[in-house]
């Protein structure tokens, strides 16, 4: 009996695993893709290098800018993947077959923010390696499971928020080209390339609400030589809790952009 | 009469309006009523055919009965679920493709997106394989299922579609002009397709240009126009409309005043005349007298050619969007 029926799936890895596949697959040829995974934060994290060098920073500022490049690369490939994803499908007439299927609008962004933001994961781990084997910085030992967790964190608070912005994107072709606009600014409020203090206070309310802010502070702290717990501890369970307070929004928001989209007919480029 | 149990598809006084932005100062919306207040059922096993102009309201009808659109007023049910509420239980009993390339991942294998669209369907994992198979048999695709579907030919890419489309084994199936752009081959093989999903006991709401090809699949057919349904009924009856009339296509080579002058003599006698570069047709009553008075003309060559045939289900057409059209 092959008829589907229309229930939750008994085990989602299956359907993971093939969107992962086909987002790979999609772009494995991509000259765009290699300039946002590679070329873009090699940029960010060499010139963020040469002026934290300039600036007399220590060693840990070094750090931050070169593994900064690779959270921007890891950003910015959420930020333009979907961006092309949700326009291909528009234009090629395959949104409108997503969202007359009986999976959910909301696991299928969900699925693909997670495969992009595991694409993104390149840049991050090749700025590990320049860190490592170029800057020959070596992590403490104790350092290491403080860094994965981090990391994790840091990936949730990515997703949490990469889900939410793409509803924006199936809404209308408008506010999902808006979103591209907030590529900077949100690299800049989430401090990912300097330390968060070098904010004006005024502004830090904003940035505040952003989970990767959070998780940016955490994974920096989790590079110093000198751990200090419990602030650690606090930048991971905010930037959870405010990942998972956009998830709540998220979840609230999925059924009004399905039934706006149902209403404006905004899902097909015609 | 119809049994109400056999009822698939229901449709009442359905509507839906869009608004379009006008002006670039000051915005204003303006209302476009793409479907007006109309009604129709579908029958289990029936196909059922929409046929239009361009901008009819046969797409938006077709993706309001998908779920993809809110009807602006009206009810319309599928397996008597309301389609604005209950999409989570029609959903999983339709299939749909949409005409041209749209609607593929071009850059994936025709397996692959199978593959994908099976997992969107959440069809059990130890089917999947087997309803790949069998689907890739059907629509005569075996062998060719790795290549990128950005190799196939617009035929190909279409019966993929019905592929996709069948996946799930759905009850009812939405075809929007699915030759379209097709050669003639290809169009008579995505016809066959038709057929033997028919034969399947599926029940198929097929929209379309083509009126051989209305003629040839559907049970019943819906002629729409600026949004309403202005006949519907099955093929045959909709060609007695036009029973007693005979259709008169007079080949000229160029544009000439005796033809016009002629035909003008005969006014009282025309249904309906219309022009193309070198043809003229004539929709008349009374052919034997229009003949006569042209066989003249014909003798001393002011025209090449004349054809006397029955009015086809076209010529209904035509008429019927010239009497709906203001």
């Amino acid at each position: 009996m092959s008829r589907s029926s229309g229930k939750a799936r008994h085990n989602p890895l299956p359907f993971i695993g093939k969107q992962i596949s086909i987002q790979i697959q999609m772009r494995a040829l991509s000259v765009f893709s290699f300039g946002l995974l590679i070329f873009q934060p090699a940029v960010f994290s060499t010139v963020g290098y040469m002026l934290a060098r300039m600036a007399g920073k220590p060693a840990p500022d070094l750090i931050y800018v070169i593994i900064g490049g690779g959270i921007m690369g890891m950003w910015s490939s959420m930020v333009f993947t979907s961006f092309f994803d949700i326009n291909n499908d528009r234009r090629h007439g395959t949104l409108e077959l997503i969202v007359g299927s009986p999976t959910s609008l909301t696991t299928v962004l969900a699925v693909r923010t997670f495969a992009n933001i595991l694409t993104g994961m390149v840049s991050m781990l090749l700025s590990f390696v320049v860190v490592i084997f170029l800057f020959k910085f070596t992590i403490p030992l104790r350092n290491h499971p403080y860094i994965i967790v981090s990391l994790l964190v840091l990936f949730f608070g990515f997703w949490s928020i990469g889900v939410f912005l793409a509803h924006f994107r199936v809404a209308s072709r408008v506010t999902g080209q808006f979103i591209n606009y907030l590529e900077l600014p949100v690299a800049i409020l989430a401090a990912f390339m300097f330390p968060f203090e070098y904010l004006p206070r005024w502004i830090t309310w904003l940035s505040n609400s952003i989970p990767l802010r959070w998780g940016v502070t955490g994974l920096n702290a989790s590079f110093q030589q000198e751990l200090i717990l419990s602030n650690l501890w606090q930048d991971w369970a905010t930037s959870i809790g405010v990942s998972f307070i956009y998830l709540l929004v998220t979840y609230f928001l999925s059924k009004k952009v399905h039934d706006m989209i149902r209403v404006t007919g905004e899902l097909s480029s015609v | 009469m119809q049994n109400e149990n056999d009822i698939v598809v229901h449709v009442e006084h359905l509507n839906k309006i869009f608004y379009s932005i006008r002006g670039y100062w000051r915005q204003k919306k303006h209302p476009v009523e793409a479907v007006k207040d109309i009604s129709f059922s579908i029958c289990k096993g029936e196909l059922f055919g929409m046929v239009g102009p361009n901008g009819a309201g046969k797409t938006t009808t077709v993706k309001m009965l998908s779920t993809l659109l809110l009807p602006t007023g009206g009810k319309a049910t599928i397996f008597g679920h309301d389609v604005t509420r209950d999409t989570q239980q029609i959903r999983p009993r339709i299939g749909f493709t949409f005409g041209g390339n749209k609607g593929l991942y071009g850059r994936l294998s025709a397996l692959d997106n199978l593959k994908y669209f099976a997992e969107l369907y959440k069809l059990a994992p130890e089917t999947i394989e087997n309803r790949i198979k069998e689907m890739l048999e059907v629509v005569g695709l075996t062998g060719r299922e790795k290549d990128r579907v950005e190799t196939y030919s617009s035929g190909m890419q279409q019966r993929l579609h019905l592929a996709r489309a069948m996946l799930h084994d759905p009850d009812l199936i939405y075809l929007d002009e699915p030759t379209v752009g097709i050669d003639p081959i290809g169009s008579r093989e995505i016809r066959a397709l038709i057929k033997e999903l028919v034969q399947r006991g599926k029940t198929i709401l097929l929209t379309t240009h083509y009126m051989y090809e209305a003629e040839e699949l559907c049970d019943r057919i819906a002629v729409v126009n600026h949004g309403e349904i202005v006949a519907l009924d099955t093929p045959a009856s909709l060609k007695m409309r036009a029973s007693n009339e005979s259709v008169i296509v007079i080949h000229t080579p160029t544009e000439n005043s005796a033809l016009q002058h002629e035909l003008a003599n005969l006014k009282d006698e025309i249904v309906h005349l219309s022009n193309s570069t070198d043809t003229v047709k004539i929709h008349t009553r009374n052919p034997g007298r229009i003949l006569n008075s042209l066989a003249a003309l014909l003798e001393r060559q002011i025209i090449s050619n004349i054809e006397v045939r029955n009015a086809t289900l076209e010529d209904v057409y035509v008429q019927v969007i010239r009497e709906s059209t203001p």
